[in-house]
């Protein structure tokens, strides 16, 4: 199979967080380029050094910023933030300037939406949307969230879908609150009206319930447009032309996240690609290896590569196990060095192409 | 007094740090060496996958409490099973509750609101501590949360000021703002900051202190550089070098050059751990624990003799 091709305009890159797959992201992006597609590739968290292998800064959570790489295609890279994003968002949909700001100024708002469970996940997936609908690139990378569970990103849209369609909102969107206030129902219910008040205010505040419902009353004319764009999200997702690639830790501690994620990719109708165990220790023929350390705070390196090189190659074996034959597994092997500049991030990429050359050879030689 | 005994004073110990550096094995080990030296204590890990328990060789918890050691428990924790309690515990009539706990806006509300996972991870913490767990849970001294990764573990910390500056009445705020004055007392709380000696986990701990400065107003106990490799032989000139060693020489020299990084950006106590060529288990632990004490003699002046830490 090929990975960095015209057949997958969008590439999204899936795994737990610390096993290199902004820098992954990144290789693929610049093969892409280097071979003639106008690419864009947008990340969450990169590390400095991958934001001076590329060249941007702080400038690209406004917009994407061109990568100075002398290739056919253009590189364009972006950093995704949430709080830009959903402002943006909210400048887009409001119907005018009032209910802009009433939303923007908005108490709970200021506090939530970068804090709010998903927001950030929902936010990648809105600003993809954008830029796949923009037709400006022919290849889209997108990095993910580096959490633990990164799949919520994934099931960010049906979240949003679900919350808009559920009786949460119509509740929230009720007219709770009289001019001065005060709770409608309840001041016309008298007495007991005043004590529902004066529990509602024991248990959750007053201020916090005037300060959501407003909110939800701001946010109301926006809603259709959301709906809408999220269940485009979700197609865009679950298009045949979105390819999963899911990145592993090399290791048998690491099989157990893998695995959750490519069920999770499965079950949800995503099409999963390669699966790339990432840094993996080569293993060493080894001729006159000094003895093991006696101290066991200081074992030697000897000792340590081999028993690494040995734990990933069993990894390795482990997960080519579990999956089945036609479920691409490649192995990148541990860089004495990270990438730094363009060239060895394109060297990365194409050692991924390699290794899933190597694949396709191995199978349909033992088939 | 060493930083070492100031962290087994704490009721709570909170370890956080980048996902991948060893975290767990730190919380273990932490959680071990307290309950060594006469604390009982409780390690709470806070992840939908359990591994705290492969460290210590006991079954996965599952929810409950599982001991471990005579002085030693785990559990690994779900914030969403605690929220459901809570509400069981508030409405205690079965069928009131289950139409709130069946409910969508239920269902939204905890998986949306912001800060309430959080708060309800450190006060479930508060609740054992003050003796008022569910029946049978064991009399704790100490509790080492092992807190989702960076950015959760700021706003594990952050969560109970930010919930009681938005909500100033009520039951919420009076809990809030009780796990607030808990996180920002020093004497009660302990921060515990594991990274690897590699560019973006010592990046992430440097942005972490200044997020904890930001919105906890305070520093971490400890910092722990975890996994280094051990300094590589001199390359002999002119000599073809077996390739093991050159990467070998390599991986020390990123160590050596981001220790350097974070020493500078970092003048607070310091304890270095060597990678070890051993599987996540009991063998792995006791190693941990041994070269934990040692670094802890080397870089503290913690001295021979002294309780679980020698």
């Amino acid at each position: 199979m090929e990975l960095i091709s015209d057949r997958y305009p969008l590439i999204i890159v899936v795994g737990s967080g610390g096993v290199g797959k902004t820098t992954l992201a990144a290789a693929m992006a610049v093969l892409s380029a280097r071979e003639g597609r106008d690419t864009l590739v947008m990340t969450f968290d990169p590390s400095l050094r991958l934001k001076q292998a590329l060249g941007v800064g702080e400038e690209a959570k406004l917009q994407e910023v061109p990568v100075a790489f002398d290739a056919p295609g253009t590189l364009h890279a972006s950093l995704l933030d949430a709080r830009q994003t959903f402002d943006r968002l909210i400048e887009r949909y409001a119907p005018d300037e009032a209910s802009r700001r009433r939303v923007l100024e908005n108490h709970f708002y200021q506090h939530m939406s970068g804090t709010l469970g998903g927001v950030l996940e929902y936010m990648a997936v809105e600003r993809l949307f954008e830029v796949a609908g923009s037709g400006r690139y022919k290849q889209v990378i997108l990095d993910t969230p580096p959490t633990r569970q990164a799949l919520d990103f994934l099931e960010a849209p049906s979240r949003i879908l679900g919350f808009l369609d559920s009786g949460a909102l119509r509740v929230a969107l009720r007219d709770w609150f009289d001019e001065e206030g005060r709770l409608k129902s309840t001041s016309r219910w008298g007495a007991l009206g005043r004590r529902a008040e004066r529990f509602l205010d024991d248990v959750v505040g007053m201020d916090l319930l005037r300060d959501m419902a407003e909110f939800f009353q701001a946010f109301a004319p926006l809603f259709e447009g959301f709906r809408e764009r999220a269940r485009q999200v979700e197609a865009l997702l679950r298009s045949p032309q979105t390819l999963f690639v899911l990145v592993s830790g090399a290791g048998e501690e690491r099989i157990p996240d893998t695995l959750f994620f490519a069920r999770r990719l499965e079950e949800a109708g995503y099409h999963l690609g390669p699966v790339v165990v990432n840094r993996v220790h080569p293993r060493f023929v080894i001729e006159g290896a000094p003895p093991p350390s006696a101290d066991l705070c200081r074992p030697t390196g000897w000792e340590l590569l081999s028993w690494a090189g040995e734990r990933d190659r069993k990894g390795l074996i482990e997960l080519a196990k579990l999956f089945s034959r036609e479920q691409p597994l490649v192995d990148v092997p541990l860089l004495a060095d990270e990438p730094i500049d363009l060239p060895s991030l394109e060297a990365l990429g194409r050692t991924l192409e390699e290794r899933l050359a190597a694949w396709q050879r191995y199978v349909s030689r033992s088939s | 007094m060493n930083p070492i005994e100031q962290l087994s004073r704490r009721q709570l110990v909170v370890v956080t740090g980048k996902g991948g550096v060893g975290k767990t094995a730190i919380a273990a080990t932490l959680g071990r060496s307290l309950a060594a030296a006469g604390r009982r204590t409780l390690v709470v890990e806070v992840d939908p996958r359990e591994n705290v328990h492969q460290m210590l060789g006991v079954p996965p918890s599952g929810g409950a409490i599982v001991q471990a050691e005579s002085r030693l428990w785990v559990q690994n924790l779900k914030p969403r099973q605690v929220l459901d309690e809570v509400v069981r515990e508030r409405l205690k009539l079965e069928l009131l509750a289950r139409r709130v706990l069946d409910s969508p806006v239920y269902h939204h509300f905890a998986a949306g609101a912001p800060g309430l996972k959080e708060l309800a991870t450190l006060g479930h913490a508060l609740r054992l501590l003050r003796g008022l767990g569910a029946p049978g849970t064991p009399d704790l001294d100490t509790i080492v949360l092992d807190a989702p990764a960076t950015g959760h573990g700021v706003s594990l910390l952050a969560a109970p000021r930010l919930v009681s500056e938005v909500i100033t009445s009520g039951p919420f705020s009076v809990m809030s703002s009780e796990l607030a004055a808990l996180v920002g007392d020093a004497e009660k709380c302990g921060i515990v900051v594991v990274t690897q000696a590699e560019e973006m986990p010592v990046e992430e701990a440097l942005e972490l202190r200044q997020a904890l400065r930001d919105r906890v107003q305070r520093d971490p106990e400890l910092l722990v550089v975890n996994g280094l490799y051990p300094p590589a032989p001199h390359q002999v000139p002119g000599e073809r070098e077996n390739e093991l060693v050159a990467l070998w020489r390599r991986r020390r020299a990123l160590n050596e050059r981001e220790l350097a990084r974070l020493k500078t950006g970092w003048q607070g106590p310091r304890i270095e751990l060597p990678q070890l060529p051993l599987d996540r288990g009991p063998a792995l632990l006791a190693a941990l624990s041994r070269c934990f004490g040692e670094s802890a003699r080397r870089h503290l002046g913690v001295g021979e003799g002294e309780g679980a830490w020698s």
